[in-house]
């Protein structure tokens, strides 16, 4: 025991006086998400803002063909102008975000009360474009209807009977809700920075000192391989743990200070408590991280090399949690089983302010400890071989 | 006190070391000559236990190697090819974790630091952090480092490779101090010169394999030569690889 602290004392105390290596390992990547996170948020706040505010501006060709539904459209607050010569293109290349082009039939179709083609030249895969296509969508459907009924009317049908259902829609995303698709994209910059901040260390201390050759003559000390194992990874946990408190404060000041409630129109809740629980949560991550990379770390010939791989390891366990950003999964206990994952909609249901079960949070951090020792049992043996020492060498 | 039996190590099919039996006595220097690529390394990092010989046995001050590792790493000195220091740590620092690993207490730390700092005459570099240090001020880090506990048996692998004239000579005068305070002293060399002017007892290593050893006077008588240097060339076969 003595022996692991005398080696998590030499490495912590290297590898603070390593200080760009800790400036960019530690502060650097615990900066990386808030920074990246409020950036996006103001983006995106602020342009949905625009989006509805606006009067929306249509392009139309062959406005002449249906003057009422234009009208109809203008009436709604929206503005028409006269379409590009291609729309197709137009659409393509982003120079529009939709274009109605009404085709010359259309009056014919619709005075015989045939249903009258118009076409709306769309591009669904371009994001930004959707508040518009959504509103032109709606405002149509709303003229398709309105007409529907009074064609009813005048043959002296109660227009009610078209109505099989009727959608009342209630919308339960409380602001924090709404602001959660953002949000969900938390979880995983807090497990990459973890990660990436225990890389630095632990490929200085293994494929570092192999490639310095000071591997060889600290392993020839009358020490047993595991206690080497166990400081070195022990020795990175207070730059991950500052790491992690980094990030936390950087969240908190971004979500606090910033006023994204002013572009979102919502308030957001990552309050102290939060942020400790999350903490916590995150701990038994921060040993998993270390022990993963020293497995890893022992294969690698040079710091480069291990280099190379560390950055796709801290990426693996990161892509649940950019999976939920698209696919909101809910939290079940098997999930919790995956390290990593589980922590990841733990976050998630603390940020919603969900009631989190205290099986869950158990179920997380003991599976996660229990991968992680695996790995730290994989990484002694891996210590314990000769070519732990001479590879590349 | 070092006694080696048939030791053998192959890396796959490649044949390192060959059932190498020698002995090495207290306030001996033993030295095994070898070409480059003999097996000298290998033999010396199966002494060390970094390596795991695939037959044979190897004891230090009677503990077997493959048996004992902690108990032999205790009471061996290494320098190995590997002299790599931290070098955002001071001398001393360097020193004491090696110290410290071996479960010395502070106080003897102290005392024992004091000492090599005289005997290496570091005292200008003792508080610098050795990121920068000349190849001989590493040199001496690393000799500090490899004896802070006061080993009864020193592991030298080609001790000299790299250094200028001034430190040949300062090390082997440091060698023969080892030797002069009891110490069982084993290096390796491809060097002739070196091994003439240092060892008590000479193993020349070959192909894997022990081609002959003894005393120099031995080895003279053996192959009927005036000179070592032609003894052991009698020996080997050839010159190549020798220097």
């Amino acid at each position: 025991m003595k022996q692991v602290w005398i080696i998590f004392q030499t490495e912590v105390l290297d590898n603070i006086r390593d200080t760009r290596s800790l400036i960019i390992g530690v502060f650097f990547s615990a900066l990386f998400g808030p920074i990246m996170m409020g950036g996006l948020l103001l983006m995106i706040g602020s342009s949905f803002r625009k989006d509805l505010e606006k009067p929306l501006t249509l392009p139309v060709q062959n406005p002449e063909y249906a003057p009422t539904l234009i009208r109809f459209l203008e009436s709604h607050d929206v503005i028409t102008v006269p379409a590009p010569a291609d729309p197709e293109t137009a659409v393509k290349v982003g120079d529009v975000d939709v274009v109605l082009v009404i085709p010359e039939k259309f009056s014919e179709e619709f005075s015989s009360s045939k249903p009258a083609t118009v076409q709306l030249v769309l591009d669904s895969s371009r994001q930004t474009s959707m508040v518009n296509i959504l509103r032109i969508q709606t405002l149509l459907d709303g003229y398709n209807a309105y007409l529907g009924k009074l064609r009813l009317v005048v043959r002296g049908i109660n227009p009610e009977v078209t109505d099989v259902i009727a959608i009342d829609k209630v919308d339960v995303a409380t602001p924090q809700t709404r602001v959660m698709m953002l949000l969900s994209m938390l979880p995983y910059f807090i497990i990459f920075g973890v990660f990436s901040s225990s890389s630095s260390i632990i490929i200085d201390s293994t494929a570092g000192e192999r490639e310095r050759k000071s591997l060889e003559p600290l392993l020839i000390n009358p020490v047993p391989r595991r206690v080497f194992v166990f400081g070195k990874i022990l020795s990175s946990f207070p730059f991950s743990i500052a790491n992690l408190a980094l990030t936390l404060i950087g969240f908190g000041l971004v979500f606090n200070v910033i006023p994204l409630e002013k572009y979102l129109g919502m308030q957001l809740g990552l309050n102290v408590t939060t942020l400790i629980w999350i903490f916590l949560i995150c701990l038994p991550v921060i040993y998993l991280a270390s022990a993963i990379q020293i497995v890893v770390a022992s294969f690698a010939r040079t710091p480069k090399e291990a280099g190379n791989y560390l950055p796709f390891i801290a990426l693996i366990p990161s892509l649940p949690g950019l999976a939920l950003a698209f696919f909101p999964v809910k939290s079940n206990l098997w999930l919790m089983l995956i390290p990593t994952f589980g922590q990841q909609l733990l976050i998630n249901q603390l940020l919603r302010l969900e009631p989190i079960s205290a099986w869950n949070i158990i179920t997380s951090v003991l599976a996660t400890l229990l991968v992680s020792v695996l790995f730290t049992w994989l990484g002694i043996l891996l210590y314990k071989r000769e070519q732990v020492m001479f590879r590349g060498g | 006190m070092i006694e080696v039996q048939n030791l053998s190590k192959s890396f796959g099919k490649v044949n390192a070391v060959q059932n190498v039996s020698f002995s090495a006595a207290n306030g001996q220097i033993t030295g095994l000559l070898g070409p480059n690529g003999a097996g000298k390394s290998t033999t010396l990092r199966m002494l060390y236990t970094l390596l795991k010989p695939n037959s044979g046995l190897a004891r230090i001050d009677g503990f077997d190697i493959s048996q004992s590792p902690i108990e032999v790493q205790t009471r061996i000195g290494v320098l190995s090819d590997a002299q790599g220091i931290y070098e955002r740590l001071t001398t001393r620092e360097n020193i004491r974790y090696f110290g410290q690993l071996h479960g010395m207490s502070d106080q003897e730390l102290e005392k024992r630091m004091a000492e090599l700092i005289v005997m290496l005459d570091m005292h200008s570099i003792a508080d610098r952090r050795t990121k920068g240090f000349s190849t001989g001020e590493r040199l001496k880090v690393a000799i500090a480092r490899a004896l802070v506990h006061d080993p009864g048996n020193v592991l030298l692998d080609e001790p000299t490779n790299g250094l200028d004239v001034k430190s040949t000579r300062a090390m082997r005068q440091f060698i023969r101090k080892l030797r002069d305070d009891g110490k069982c002293v084993i290096l390796t060399s491809h060097i002739m010169q070196e091994v003439v002017a240092l060892c008590d007892q000479i193993v020349i290593i070959s192909n894997g394999g022990v081609a002959a050893q003894g005393t120099p006077d031995e080895l003279l008588q053996k192959t009927g030569k005036d000179n070592l240097e032609d003894a052991f060339i009698e020996i080997i076969g050839t010159d190549e690889g020798l220097a």
